[in-house]
């Protein structure tokens, strides 16, 4: 803009004109997408906002009417304590974190090598392997979890949180595939290559120089795995009936609880979320903008 | 994102890719396509819908026909077949116990065989409890032989080695577990079939002469779950809404989530904290959103204490009721806007960023509103990612469950992946469940090959 008024003394006054209507108009623009962005934004957290206030304040509030619509008041722990302590709750957030942990070990050691070699190498199969990795995506995997109960059942692995890690594996290694390939592709072939140059050999040269590059990306997606199987309930609620995991647990007691549980549980499921997001927002488009392409 | 080319020199097969993928290939197959092809067949394959009768008394003989589950049949014949332990205890399944025996035979001749556990007391067991000495059984009745006869085998075809008075003590030497076999027969399709079956399928009644086919051991093609599916009272009800929420959440989600990109993409400062706010819904699960949703809509929830707040209404309104569906609908729509949005959003900035920022700027210099823009430059670029975000949305749409559940009760307004979840869970019907999911699997399929052709018929007709 600076160099529009620079030369303005040389330029007719309908030119002037014409810059200052433009300037206003991209100011009002500005202000425009500002104020859409906060509207959304609102959109977005006024809800979290009503969830987080009915989960931090006393049940008697919870269950007063009309609700004031200022958070927080009176600020108290006493509906997430009576949350936690209800029966089955603590087991289930112990299963969850159990399951979670376990998915996201073993999707990261599966899908590692194979994204490693989708990024690395050109090899006969490739696009047809990475086009069943995008169509096993697009599948409703969730379905499968009908079939593998009935498995489970058979093969007597049913209702436990190990056969269930390895149903929520299937659900994630897909993305994970893709998401590691992205963020392999993002370190160049050239700093391995310098570095057998140098005299590493290959696995070397991917332990000393790719590995301590790629960790913040393989971590982020490691992440996303948490979450993803933190948050699945319904295969969680199919294939365990004693060991449920948090969301099962909610689902499956939701209709004898009360209110100030239901909140309580509908926050306290949410935190994660709101924290991790937070640290991996960097590499969403790794994530999810990969798949166009 | 770029692809780092592979060095050019490796001209010979090089299998350490085939290698690092293997993992993923076992694992997709093992738990991926296998359930996949298992809950098709789970869906129109009925287990142990047939018996086969087999000429002989064994299981290895040839097949003399087949007869379907639950038909009355009659008993002409049994016979005892050795099967190894694990096998005993299934629910109809009789057993004939032998006894390997020593003793004298009736000419007073020390004579070793084989008698059926009823013609033999038992004296005698060692720690184990396995039989070590007996006497023959007396027999009562008087039509009956006073002698008991001892076999070569096992087996009341073999031949006869002797016969024994009642009361002579024998040596049990060993024992031998026999299942009973029947030879039936019974009507099928107008063809009377003649065979042996093994006890363990069939429920003897009354005197033994006659008996019910009580399970199958093949399996039939069968259409039974799929016709149960559809007859079922809350099928109709699913699908359509089902498909009622797919058309009415995915342009509100489309619209949205495209305003978002053009925010986030418009450089403003702080568009980093728009972001953030714009993708937490992303990592929300479903069960948490629709209790979010909840509390809003509730009786007592935020949207009657606002409403009130401002002096709109004077008694809070029951929403989430069987003779408001509608506002279940609008309820579970809302919540699915609100979380699955930021998906949409993602995919379409990282489109939005392929787009180069000259032919924009071009535009805009020629005077091109922003509506101009949008129609007739960023989205026809963006058609590749739209597509993408339309399958994959569309997909997850229909297995749209937790959100439902918690803002209906269940049962009020329902959807496909909510019917799986009741036929499994409440009603124990896998099968019917198999039938449903296979039903989702098909849906998916469908709309994402007619988006797919939809969007390269568009294509073909611009070039």
């Amino acid at each position: 803009m600076t160099t529009i008024q620079k030369t303005a003394g040389q330029v007719s006054p309908e030119v002037k004109a014409i810059h200052r209507r433009m300037l206003r108009r991209q100011r009002l623009g500005r202000t425009l997408t500002y104020l859409v962005g906060i509207l959304i934004s609102l959109w977005v957290l006024v809800p979290i906002l009503f969830i987080t206030s009915m989960a931090l304040t006393t049940p008697a509030e919870v269950r007063s009417y009309p609700k004031g619509i200022l958070p927080f008041i009176p600020l108290s722990t006493e509906t997430m304590d009576f949350f936690l302590n209800s029966t089955g709750i603590l087991p289930g957030l112990r299963n969850s974190i159990v399951v979670a942990v376990i998915t996201l070990i073993l999707s990261t050691l599966i899908a590692a090598p194979a994204g490693y070699a989708l990024s690395r190498f050109i090899f006969r199969g490739r696009d047809v392997f990475r086009l069943s990795i995008l169509a096993v995506r697009a599948f409703p995997i969730v379905i499968l979890s009908i079939p593998l109960a009935v498995v489970f059942l058979r093969t007597g692995i049913y209702d436990s949180v190990y056969s269930l890690a390895l149903m929520h594996t299937a659900l994630a290694l897909p993305t994970t595939i893709l998401v590691l390939s992205s963020v392999f592709s993002s370190i160049p072939y050239e700093l391995e290559e310098a570095a057998m140059v140098f005299g590493c050999s290959p696995a070397q040269a991917f332990r000393h120089v790719v590995l301590p590059l790629v960790m913040p990306g393989i971590a982020a997606s490691a992440i996303f795995t948490f979450v993803l199987s933190w948050n699945e309930v319904f295969a969680a609620t199919i294939l365990t009936i004693q060991n449920r995991t948090l969301p099962a647990q909610v689902l499956v007691t939701l209709s004898q609880s009360s209110e100030p549980y239901q909140f309580a549980g509908g926050f306290f499921m949410m935190i994660p979320a709101l924290i991790f997001i937070f640290f991996i927002r960097r590499y969403l488009f790794n994530m999810w903008g990969q798949i166009t392409k | 994102m770029t692809i780092a080319p592979a060095p050019k020199t490796r001209k010979r097969l090089n299998w350490v890719p085939y290698l690092l993928i293997l993992p993923s290939l076992i694992y997709l197959a093992l738990f991926f396509a296998w359930p996949m092809v298992q809950g098709l067949i789970l869906a129109v394959r009925e287990d142990g819908a047939l018996l086969v009768l087999r000429s002989e008394a064994e299981t290895t003989s040839s097949m003399a026909g087949q007869l379907p589950r639950g038909m009355q049949v009659n008993i002409l014949e049994r016979q005892g077949n050795p099967i190894p332990p694990e096998e005993v205890g299934q629910n109809t399944l009789l057993t004939e116990v032998w006894f390997q025996i020593r003793g004298e035979d009736t000419e007073g001749q020390v004579i070793e065989g084989w008698a059926p556990e009823r013609r033999v007391r038992v004296r005698e067991s060692d720690e184990s409890g396995k039989p070590v000495s007996g006497s023959v059984r007396s027999i009562l009745s008087s039509s009956a032989d006073p002698l008991t006869r001892v076999y070569m085998e096992a087996d009341e075809d073999s031949e006869v080695v002797g016969q024994m008075e009642a009361r002579t003590p024998v040596e049990i030497l060993d024992q031998a577990t026999l299942e009973v076999w029947f030879l039936i027969n019974g009507e099928s399709e107008n063809e009377m079939i003649e065979g042996w079956v093994p006890s363990r399928y069939i429920n003897a009644l009354g005197d033994g002469t006659r008996g019910r086919i009580e399970a199958g051991d093949t399996s039939q093609f069968t259409t039974r779950y799929i016709q149960r599916m559809v007859n079922d009272r809350f099928f109709w009800p699913a699908l359509r809404t089902t498909l009622l929420l797919i058309v009415l959440i995915i342009p509100a989600q489309f619209v949205l989530a495209i305003i978002m990109a053009l925010v986030i993409q418009a450089d403003l400062k702080g568009s980093g904290i728009f972001l953030y706010i714009f993708a937490i819904a992303l990592g929300l699960s479903d069960l948490a959103v629709g209790i979010v949703w909840y509390s809003i809509f509730t009786q007592l929830g935020y949207l009657n204490s606002i409403l009130q707040g401002l002096g709109l209404i004077d008694a809070p309104i029951t929403y989430l009721t069987a003779g408001t569906r509608y506002w279940i609908l609008i309820a579970v729509w809302l919540a699915e806007v609100w979380r699955a949005t930021a998906i949409v959003m993602v995919i379409v900035v990282a489109g939005m960023q392929a787009i180069s920022r000259e032919v924009l700027e071009a535009a805009e210099v020629f005077g091109a509103g922003l509506w101009q823009r949008v129609r007739y430059i960023i989205l026809p670029l963006l058609r590749p990612s739209l597509q993408v975000a339309l399958i994959l949305r569309t997909i997850l749409a229909f297995q749209v469950f937790a959100v439902v559940i918690v803002l209906s009760g269940g049962d009020v307004m329902t959807v496909l992946a909510n019917e799986t979840y009741r036929q499994y869970y409440d009603l124990r019907n896998f099968n019917v469940a198999a039938a449903y999911a296979s039903l989702i699997l098909l849906l998916s399929m469908i709309t994402s090959l007619f988006y797919l052709r939809a969007v390269r018929t568009q294509e073909e007709v611009t070039e």
